[in-house]
């Protein structure tokens, strides 16, 4: 009896209580999610950091892939403006060599710039 | 969908996966804060700040509990300190006393005219503010007394103490002040 008193009270204050529960306002929800979104914009993202094969790879990619180019042009050239016994000629051939070198050279600066900085580091 | 993977996917960059948990649990937010700061204007801006620090701490939460009940706690923390208020004082003879005090010129007032959610306003009005905040998280969404606990800083026994004053309390000021029947009915 006393418990059934008391389940009843508490259904009484339960009932109470939750219509006294409050409503947030409409552009609430929009304040928040607006709030979010602009800090998230104005945080800087984080750059990922770069991987040193992939670097590696890319410089050796980008200076001999330029000296080939220079390379095959000249011989293009070479070829149709001399002909084909001017391309075994040896002042041709040390013409390419030093074009060889002076890239090769770069790629080396370049390899000890980066090690270099990497040791600053 | 549950909500460790709402949960995923905030953390993963997705934004707008936060916008659920606003509508989940604004409304509770917003009661939690109001009791605590006073005033709709304040409880709103606390809502606000909680769920932006929630968003950024997000990383930290666990899902050993719930997550309302990890959002509560920072929605307590931050109404507390914005309102500066001290929630567990104790209650003191003299609240008690105060609160039936303003509540005398009502006993003539018929009830039929009130509705059921202003004299439930007007009695958490003459609580204590814990103690109110306590009955608003106990019956309001069916928390347990341990996430009652998690979400004041309180311990287990200290809310089952406390939950039996408030309560207590709230049934004394009831009658004190109104016909019960009236409010049973209304």
């Amino acid at each position: 009896m006393k418990e059934n008193k008391m389940d009843k009270e508490e259904m009484i204050i339960r009932e109470m209580m939750l219509s006294e529960r409050k409503k947030a306002p409409e552009n609430l929800k929009f304040r928040i999610m607006q709030q979010i979104e602009t800090e998230k914009a104005l945080t800087p993202q984080q750059s990922k950091p770069r991987k040193r094969s992939g670097t590696l790879l890319g410089e050796m990619g980008a200076i001999f892939g330029s000296m080939y180019a220079v390379l095959a042009a000249m011989i293009m050239g070479a070829y149709l403006l001399e002909g084909t016994d001017f391309l075994l000629s040896p002042r041709f051939i040390a013409t390419v060599v030093l074009v060889a070198s002076v890239f090769s050279l770069f790629w080396l600066m370049t390899r000890f710039d980066a090690y270099l900085r990497g040791k600053r580091k | 969908m549950n909500e460790n993977q709402r949960v995923q996917q905030v953390l993963s960059g997705n934004t707008s996966a936060f916008a659920y948990f606003v509508d989940a649990y604004q409304d509770m937010a917003i009661t939690i804060a109001y009791r605590i700061c006073g005033n709709m204007q304040d409880a709103e801006d606390v809502v606000q700040e909680s769920y932006v620090k929630a968003y950024r701490n997000m990383h930290s939460f666990r899902a050993e509990s719930k997550f309302s009940t990890w959002l509560y706690r920072i929605v307590y923390n931050t109404a507390i300190t914005h309102s500066k208020t001290r929630m567990w004082t104790g209650i003191q003879e003299t609240e008690i006393e105060n609160a039936f005090d303003l509540g005398e010129n009502r006993m003539e007032i018929d009830l039929d005219e009130m509705d059921r959610k202003a004299v439930v306003s007007d009695l958490l009005q003459k609580m204590p503010q814990g103690d109110a905040l306590l009955l608003t998280l106990y019956y309001m969404e069916d928390n347990p007394v341990k996430e009652i606990a998690q979400i004041t800083g309180l311990n287990e026994p200290n809310v089952k103490v406390k939950l039996f004053r408030a309560r207590k309390l709230f049934k004394e000021i009831l009658e004190e002040n109104y016909r019960l029947e009236d409010v049973r009915y209304s």
